[in-house]
């Protein structure tokens, strides 16, 4: 059961909308390493693991992930309102408001559509497992790179808060492998 | 080969990685118990409770986390400070220290939880609403409201 918190993890407060930037942010919603497989990811995973600190693990994280989601949604959300018609050609925004206007969809910045093939749930402890911990680095891989382009503090301010969870997640996900 | 056999039968399984299997598994080091900690402010700030766990992309980018105490951000920090302790728990269950300060961040969490309520309206759908149903109320938190543009 799943009951919603009608809050934010961490606070998102986009002053400056910027649609090119919100086009690449978008593949932390629907990348190929974004929020939305990981925590599908890791909440398919639980069904087959044989220990409780396991099953609390993925289930915690992958609850964390959709909080994640919501929050990458908040961004491209807050970049791309109130454009005008000039901007949205501008940034080479209008391949993506063609088919989505100025809604929130589960894309690769590269417009492919989200897809479960970006994802494994084998179930096999160890082979999981470790696909978690790779996971979670091509995550922090992609928000460093998110850093690199992003010019406004007010998007990197978020995405560095994220890009630190991937780094807690990864040290907790490692540990579950001594604990027994 | 026998005699390691009979080691690993001596202690079971589901230790890895164990002595049949020292190679081929990925190693991370374990965080000591009762590790160094940030306050729940500063951790919600840095994205993480812990120093040892906080290895920023670019050092010298500065943090622009609106400093100001305001219900929401306080909540944010107790719930940050939960949900992180939850976690070290998880593969720590036996650090009694840290589930101390869990369960009197939990304690504060409610009390915080409380203010904001009053302040601002339901987190839960089910929270009581005296008056009326207030669940629907803007903004929802994707919304920015119109002095935030």
């Amino acid at each position: 059961m799943f009951v919603y918190e009608k809050k934010l993890q961490y606070p998102v407060k986009i002053k400056n909308p910027n649609p090119k930037l919100a086009m690449a942010i978008i593949s932390q919603y629907g990348g190929p390493d974004g929020e939305l497989g990981a925590s599908l990811r890791y909440l398919s995973q639980r069904y087959s693991m044989p220990y409780p600190e396991l099953k609390g693990l993925l289930t915690d994280i992958g609850t964390e992930e959709l909080g994640h989601l919501e929050m990458v949604g908040t961004i491209v959300h807050q970049l791309t309102r109130d454009l005008s018609e000039e901007q949205i050609r501008e940034a080479g925004f209008d391949t993506y408001f063609v088919d989505h206007t100025t809604g929130v969809f589960p894309q690769f910045a590269s417009g492919y559509p989200w897809s479960a093939s970006t994802m494994q749930v084998t179930g096999d402890t160890i082979a999981d497992l470790t696909e978690d911990l790779a996971a979670e680095q091509k995550a922090r891989v992609t928000y460093d790179n998110i850093l690199r382009i992003s010019d406004d503090p007010d998007v990197s301010d978020v995405i560095k808060f994220l890009r630190a969870r991937e780094i807690v997640h990864f040290q907790r996900f490692g540990e579950t492998k001594r604990t027994r | 080969m026998d005699t390691n056999k009979a080691k690993c039968d001596e202690r079971g399984t589901g230790t890895l990685p164990g002595c049949c299997a020292p190679l081929a598994f990925p190693y991370v080091p374990v965080q000591k118990n009762d590790p160094e900690r940030y306050s729940q402010q500063d951790a919600l700030q840095a994205g993480t409770l812990f120093p040892g766990l906080n290895l920023p992309f670019h050092a010298q980018m500065k943090t622009k986390f609106p400093a100001v105490n305001t219900a929401l951000s306080e909540l944010m920090a107790l719930d940050f400070a939960i949900d992180e302790l939850g976690l070290y728990l998880t593969t720590h269950p036996e650090d009694t220290e840290v589930l101390n300060l869990y369960w009197s961040y939990i304690k504060l969490g409610r009390e915080g939880r409380e203010a904001y309520e009053k302040q601002y309206g339901p987190i839960l759908q089910t929270d009581l609403t005296p008056g009326s149903f207030k669940w629907l109320d803007d903004p929802w938190p994707w919304d920015l409201e119109e002095d935030e543009k």
